[in-house]
């Protein structure tokens, strides 16, 4: 039983592939547009720390479940 | 793990700080005797540094406010417009109290926000006035209208939105909270000295100010769609 809670607590932090690329494409990009339009950095990285603060989210559910399911499986 | 589940357990619960003896005592949960403090400190505060203000600032003191203070205002301005200036004060008392409650984890009290029932009381205050908001600048009529924009197909959606932005926002404070206090938690097990210190630099206090910063942002954001 233990093992079987510890291996979906583990899936259900998968969820973090998918913040982890999305927010290295958006730092990717930022750090284009910065590089293209110096000037323009503060509104650049207003976008990009929503970007990040909206697909960071994710992962943030994948934790609290996974944090669930050890809590109230394990 | 049984042992850590436990403690991480005990942390999640919300314990009783202390009852107050009336109508048959009324349990005060720790979250909002910290809040409490919290509260009494930011009142503190504003009243000692807004004593006697000049209008030419001679101390440092006003000076250093004046700047946070038009700090603030230009932020939010610049996301709500010019419509949105009644909202201010709200939404930097909420900016100034997330950022309290994420920091005073370092004095090695139990931060309020990491309380699911702290961080949902605020998304919901943030519902609340996001919905007023649009019913404010547009008129009932409008604001039950502007749920079919822009096309009438959609309006079980945006109904759900009334539900899903508070979640949204009560669960990515409170999950940020927790996962840095957790992650804190499991290294302090593996090193108790010095290896937390460059990890809490990061998630205590760097993560509290932007969770704080994404916080009043989201909902300025929301605020903004709302009353166009």
């Amino acid at each position: 039983m233990s093992t079987m809670v510890a291996i979906g607590a583990g899936i259900a932090v998968f969820t973090g592939i998918g913040a982890g690329v999305g927010i290295g494409i958006a730092t990717a990009k930022a750090a284009e547009a910065i590089a293209k339009q110096p000037e323009a950095e503060a509104k650049i990285s207003k976008a990009l720390l929503l970007g990040a603060a909206l697909a960071e989210a994710t992962a943030i559910y994948g934790f609290v479940i996974a944090l669930l399911v050890i809590l109230f499986l394990g | 793990m049984g042992n850590l589940a436990e403690e991480l357990m005990a942390e999640l619960t919300c314990e009783t700080a202390f009852t107050i003896p009336v109508f048959g005592g009324i349990p005060i949960p720790e979250s909002v005797a910290v809040t409490w403090a919290i509260m009494a400190f930011l009142l503190i505060a504003s009243v000692l540094l807004t004593r006697n203000l000049k209008i030419v600032p001679t101390g440092k003191r006003q000076i250093a406010l004046e700047y946070c203070v038009t700090f603030l205002n230009d932020f939010f301005t610049g996301i709500l417009g010019e419509h949105g200036k009644r909202y201010i004060p709200y939404l930097s008392t909420v900016l100034i109290y997330i950022a309290c409650a994420n920091l005073i984890g370092l004095l090695g009290v139990k931060p309020p926000t990491k309380d699911l029932n702290v961080t949902a009381g605020l998304a919901i205050m943030s519902i609340v006035l996001i919905e007023y908001c649009g019913i404010y600048s547009k008129g009932v009529k409008g604001f039950i209208k502007s749920f079919a924009q822009p096309m009438p197909i959609i309006t079980p959606i945006n109904i759900m939105e009334i539900f899903i932005k508070p979640l949204s926002l009560c669960m990515r404070l409170f999950g940020n909270v927790l996962g840095a206090f957790v992650v804190m938690e499991l290294i302090k097990i593996i090193m108790p000295a010095f290896l937390p210190i460059p990890f809490s630099m990061y998630f205590d206090i760097f993560d509290g100010l932007i969770q704080a910063y994404v916080f009043v942002f989201l909902t300025s954001l929301f605020m903004k769609e709302s009353m166009e």
